[in-house]
């Protein structure tokens, strides 16, 4: 027996209760929304796979599911869009417009510190700011505060990768003719493609999960699928099945962001430009 | 085309003085290397003309305009970088391209003027490849097709040689010479390499901590340098340097050289400078002991030891001397170079050639 095969069973032991630690929550959680309440609270080991919980969820007239589904479709994809927006210009900014070394890190330190904040503890003030404009259970609002509450980690990881962009190819472009705007479009962009993709999943699923700031600026019609799946803990009953399918549900588009993304998550799209 | 005029070229960082008042006069269709040790600011003099950096002080001229405020894209210069900086999502085509589709040139005449500028430089069939496809000297010539593109009226060169391996640089070395001779236009080269501005360059400014030390022809600077930084600067190996004085028209030393100056001042210290080449091994010359002995097929280079005084030799011949052997050195008297030991100037107005 080799050597390699003897070190090999240790890590790959490790790397089972790393996967198992992951995927039994999520498998437990996915089996949950096939059971019934009875099965579930007895105890079973064994039961029989039902589909009425996904069922109710997504057809039945008392559930808006569907709604809040396309609600957090709405209010993900927009507010990941105008966070990569504005979180690329501002790395843009901070690397390449030679401001002051303090206010960079000033900059970067309010940003941490901003995301270091509970959003538990903005929502009740956002809920007045905007009630007072008027963007109380909008998706605008909504909108706004997920942008708002993702932008210092999108600015954080957008930074790093604007940063790693080689200097000499923007003064390349400057040689070349380029202004600023085309800098930023022919040479920057195209080589921060996957890390832009990866700030942009990141801060998708962030906005998809984000429940107390949603819970507070929401109502019926604007709802997200986090604020969905709480409400099925009632006062006097916790619906545990329905809850797993409509969590089941959830997970979907996460899963489907990472598998259609993943490809553009690939290194060395700069290799060859410099040395 | 254009010639560059730098007048008194001042930059600083805060307090850094890094260009303390420079002149520079590239004629038009003049290849001038600016060379220096790391750090004597002939990067940033440079990138000065290429609109990179700000000017401090001074005037930079390209042509009959200053261009101290006029912004890169209008100086209408070109340059190409150490490490190439080729946009590396683009292909060959479209980095060389780039410029001219900002410039908004019809697409036929981009492709046209991309292929002749791959043909002069022998890129015609790499055109469709990623910069990561190419090797290093294809990537040197698609960055220098990339300037000549253009047509600038400046080409500017930032150490371009230094990540290529030598026998590639002695190639790429001809190639950048016979593409001036080519195309005639006004070059300032970058290098810390004096063999390269030697080889290449009509005129060397030489450079040391922000001011120039010595303008001149290659051969001009290898036969009269003007102090003695310049006079160990340029040459490989490096000129020899003797501590001594000098007495009735003699230069004597106290490892026991004594050479005839010609009619020279007295004076009590001085330093002979003379290259390893036009050492001559004379009978009749002083005795040194052989440290090393290198052989490069071609030349013989000896260290030796002249009662403490290091020396090196140089000869064509292949001599049969093994370390430890005595020789006796004897300088040839019509190359001689006296500096000031005090402030490095020349002594006198004798040229080192007779």
């Amino acid at each position: 027996m080799s050597r390699r095969t003897h070190s090999a069973l240790p890590v790959h032991i490790t790397l089972a209760i790393g996967a198992a630690l992951v995927l039994v929550p999520i498998i437990w959680t996915v089996a949950a929304g096939f059971r019934t309440q009875i099965s579930l609270l007895m105890g079973d080991v064994l039961f029989t796979p039902i589909g009425s919980n996904f069922a109710e969820v997504l057809w039945s007239k008392t559930s808006d599911f569907l709604l809040n589904y396309r609600n957090s479709i709405i209010v993900g994809i927009a507010s990941t869009l105008l966070c990569v927006v504005v979180a690329t210009l501002a790395a843009f900014s901070l690397n390449r417009m030679r401001w002051p070394a303090w206010t960079v890190h000033l900059f970067l330190a309010w940003t941490m510190i901003f995301h270091m904040i509970p959003p538990v503890a903005l929502a009740s003030a956002w809920f007045t700011m905007a009630r007072a404009v008027g963007l109380e259970n909008t998706f605008t609002g909504l909108i706004l505060a997920h942008a708002t509450l993702n932008l210092p980690m999108a600015i954080w990881l957008m930074a790093v990768f604007v940063r790693d962009v080689p200097k000499e190819l923007e003064e390349a472009a400057i040689m070349d003719g380029a202004d600023t705007p085309h800098i930023l479009w022919h040479v920057i962009l195209p080589l921060i493609t996957p890390g832009l993709a990866a700030t942009s999943i990141l801060t998708f699923i962030f906005s998809w999960n984000e429940f107390a700031v949603a819970l507070t600026l929401t109502m019926k019609q604007t709802a997200t699928v986090p604020v969905a799946i709480a409400k099925f803990a009632q006062d006097f009953e916790i619906q545990y099945t329905q809850m797993a399918a409509s969590a089941a549900l959830a997970m979907v588009p996460a899963i489907l962001v990472l598998l259609v993304a993943q490809r553009y998550i690939v290194k060395g799209l700069t290799q060859g430009a410099v040395k | 085309m254009a010639e560059v005029q730098i007048r008194d070229a001042r930059k600083s960082y805060g307090a850094v003085e890094v260009l303390r008042g420079v002149d520079v006069e590239v004629r038009d269709g003049e290849f001038v290397a600016l060379v220096g040790p790391s750090g004597c600011g002939k990067s940033t003099l440079l990138r000065m003309i290429a609109g990179l950096e700000g000017i401090s002080g001074g005037e930079i001229r390209i042509g009959a305009r200053v261009v101290n405020d006029i912004p890169p894209k209008q100086r209408d210069v070109a340059m190409v970088f150490q490490n190439y900086a080729l946009y590396p999502h683009m292909t060959v085509a479209k980095n060389m391209g780039f410029s001219l589709k900002l410039a908004g040139k019809p697409k036929d005449e981009i492709d046209r003027r991309v292929a002749a500028a791959a043909e002069i430089l022998d890129l015609s069939t790499l055109l469709d490849r990623l910069p990561r496809q190419l090797s290093g000297g294809q990537r040197q010539r698609v960055a220098m097709g990339r300037a000549i593109v253009r047509n600038p009226r400046v080409f500017l060169f930032d150490e371009p040689l230094s990540n290529l391996d030598a026998k590639l640089r002695v190639q790429m070395r001809a190639e950048i010479k016979a593409l001036h001779q080519r195309l005639g236009t006004t070059t300032v080269y970058v290098t810390h390499d004096q063999v390269e501005a030697m080889t290449m360059a009509d005129k060397i400014v030489v450079m040391r901590a922000g001011v120039v030390e010595q303008v001149g022809s290659p051969l001009d600077l290898y036969d009269h340098p003007a102090n003695m930084f310049v006079a160990g600067f340029i040459g490989s190996p490096a000129m020899n340097f003797i501590e001594g004085h000098i007495e009735k028209g003699r230069f004597i030393s106290g490892c026991g050289l004594s050479v005839a100056t010609g009619p020279t001042a007295d004076t009590a210290r001085a330093v002979l400078g003379i290259r390893p080449e036009h050492l001559t091994l004379d009978p009749a010359g002083t005795a040194a002991t052989v440290v090393v002995v290198e052989q490069t097929g071609s030349e013989t280079l000896l260290l030796l030891d002249m009662a403490g005084q290091k020396l090196t030799y140089l000869g064509r011949d292949r001599l049969p001397i093994r370390p430890g052997e005595t020789v006796h050195i004897l300088p040839d008297a019509t190359r001689l170079h006296l500096f000031d030991p005090q402030s490095g100037h020349r002594l006198g107005d004798r040229p080192g050639t007779a």
